[in-house]
């Protein structure tokens, strides 16, 4: 009992330290890659895996999670008198947490378990092996053009979602349910700040990297055979999706404390 | 059988040797792959390693270019010890190299040509593109296969796939080849065509050749040195005939493909006690 306990300790202080390096050697590739011309092109090509084909999922996403809180919400503030303060509730949630938080879980299905996939098979079938035989960084060539492509484009994703995310809100309050149209932008306007928007953006960028990293560092370690591919997958999913949760919060709890600071200058950020 | 555990104490050192490993240990958890080796690969030669199935050989080749990093021990190319370098110091060091993965580890996203010019491209600033065309048209002709360029590798046979993970080896014209179970999962006409290609690289590019295998066939017709592994350690080392003519009773087992005395008794007990149905008759007495 106790040895088997001291053994799952071990191994997983040696995970910790293997993921650790791997960030560090991320990193490195990473910035290595930004001045290196012959990194921009495999960027790119990720770029289009990465960020358009997952545009049409998130902003499907993004309709749906407007659309909804629309409904949900309408009844309890219609309850109140307060129905034309729909547009505030529906667009605050969305920018500030639904939209980056959602965009960011249906990327790390779609996109997280496909690097996984990818670079699990690669891993199985000695393609990252051969890879470094043949004198490349593994890490610079296949996991850093994923991180940066994740990085850059996923507060893009999350604009797509937050203006899916309005409009599905605008098209169930005011087209179906009849909310006054003025009213309900003029309370929008008035509830949701630049900043609002800036920091679910900005949160993209985090969500996206930790995608990336856990995804890639997932397909890199994973065991042999379909199993250990399937495996790798749906654990990278589950340490992705605590992953943002976890990062959200650490980072709504950032932006209150930057926001609380710079109160006074509140006015020249929005 | 206490004796066949005893290594060969007449592991050769060449004083020519290109590659070499002193005293190389490897251990996967409580498992001991390999079992403080010392060996020296002759430069310009082809040296064959032998051994059953999971007795540490491509554990072995993969260590030659430090693709595994040993527990204990040390390894050298040109008198430069590499295992101790870091990934991107052995990023240069691994140029010299080719290596032929066991199924071939060609890049599936990328078409023929495109794998092959992957190391070129990773090595050089590509300015003529005609030239990289020829070079990959040439490369490709010496396996046999012009002509493939614009194949993926989900269309190409094992053996294509083989002949053309061959030519990426050879892109960089690397000084040493190694080849981890060339002829594995061919058809014995497709493993003499890969056992004539490693001939006619050894020829004609006077690289340094390593292969592991476990087809003697190939070993017999390839070899200029034979060396054979058992349980983690050398057990044989010569040439062709002192390994055919060798006393030691595994080696003899292994290369005429005889299962010995201990495997038979498994057999005939896990036969009778758990599936007597499934009792092979062969091993009845």
């Amino acid at each position: 009992m106790l040895a088997t306990l001291g053994e799952k300790t071990i191994t997983d202080i040696s995970n910790i330290g293997q993921f650790g390096r791997f960030l560090w050697q991320n990193a490195g590739a990473c910035l290595r890659s930004s001045w290196n011309h012959r990194t921009y092109p495999l960027i790119w090509a990720q770029m289009h895996i990465i960020g358009v084909r997952s545009v049409p999922v998130i902003m499907i996403t993004g309709a749906f999670v407007g659309m909804t809180l629309a409904i949900q919400a309408y009844d309890q503030l219609a309850g109140m008198g307060l129905e034309e303060r729909l547009g505030v509730l529906i667009n605050i949630s969305v920018v500030k947490e639904l939209g980056p938080v959602l965009a960011a879980v249906m990327l790390a299905g779609r996109v997280g378990g496909a690097l996984t996939a990818e670079l699990g098979t690669m891993n199985v079938t000695e393609q990252i092996d051969a890879v470094r035989s043949m004198g490349t960084d593994p890490i610079w060539y296949l996991v850093a053009p994923r991180v940066l492509a994740c990085v850059l484009l996923t507060p893009f994703l999350i604009i797509y979602a937050d203006l899916l995310g309005i409009l599905g809100g605008y098209f169930v309050g005011v087209i179906q349910l009849e909310i006054n149209n003025r009213a309900y932008w003029d309370f929008s306007a008035s509830g949701v700040g630049l900043w609002d928007v800036a920091v679910g953006v900005v949160k993209g960028i985090f969500f996206g990297g930790a995608i990336a990293v856990i995804s890639c560092y997932k397909g890199f370690t994973c065991r042999e055979g379909a199993q250990g591919v399937g495996q790798a997958c749906t654990e990278a999913f589950v340490a992705s999706f605590i992953s943002i949760l976890a990062l959200d919060f650490a980072l709504a709890v950032m932006f209150k404390a930057i926001y609380n600071t710079f109160w006074p200058f509140k006015s020249l950020v929005g | 059988m206490k004796t066949q555990e005893q290594p060969e104490q007449t592991t050769q050192t060449h004083s020519n040797g290109v590659l070499s490993v002193k005293n190389l240990t490897k251990e996967f958890g409580p498992h001991l792959v390999l079992d403080s080796i010392s060996l020296s690969i002759e430069k310009g030669k082809t040296t064959v390693v032998i051994g059953p199935s999971g007795c540490g050989k491509t554990v072995l080749i993969k260590h030659l270019i430090v693709l595994l990093r040993p527990t204990l021990g040390e390894v050298y190319f040109e008198d430069r010890r590499i295992d101790n370098l870091s990934e991107l110091q052995l990023n240069d060091v691994r140029t010299h190299f080719g290596f032929l993965f066991q199924g071939g580890a060609l890049f599936d996203s990328l078409n023929v040509f495109e794998n092959i010019v992957f190391p070129i491209r990773q090595h050089h600033k590509i300015k003529d593109w005609k030239e990289v065309e020829e070079l990959v048209k040439a490369k490709l002709a010496m396996v046999g296969l012009d002509g493939f360029q614009h194949y993926f590798p989900a269309s190409l046979s094992g053996g294509q796939r083989k002949r053309v993970a061959l030519a990426r080896a050879i892109a960089l014209n690397p000084e040493v080849l190694l080849y981890d179970e060339p002829t594995t999962g061919l058809d014995p006409i497709r493993s003499d065509v890969i056992n004539e290609l490693v001939l006619k690289l050894q020829r004609e590019l006077g690289v340094t050749t390593v292969v592991v295998t476990h087809d003697m066939n190939s070993a017999y017709k390839i070899a200029d040195r034979i060396v054979m592994l058992h349980n983690g350690r050398i057990v044989a080392d010569g040439d062709a005939d002192h390994i055919r003519n060798h006393p030691h009773p595994v080696v003899q087992q292994f290369i005429n493909g005889q299962v010995g005395e201990d495997d038979l008794a498994i057999l005939r007990m896990s036969g009778t006690a758990s599936q007597p149905q499934f009792l092979p008759r062969d091993f009845e007495a």
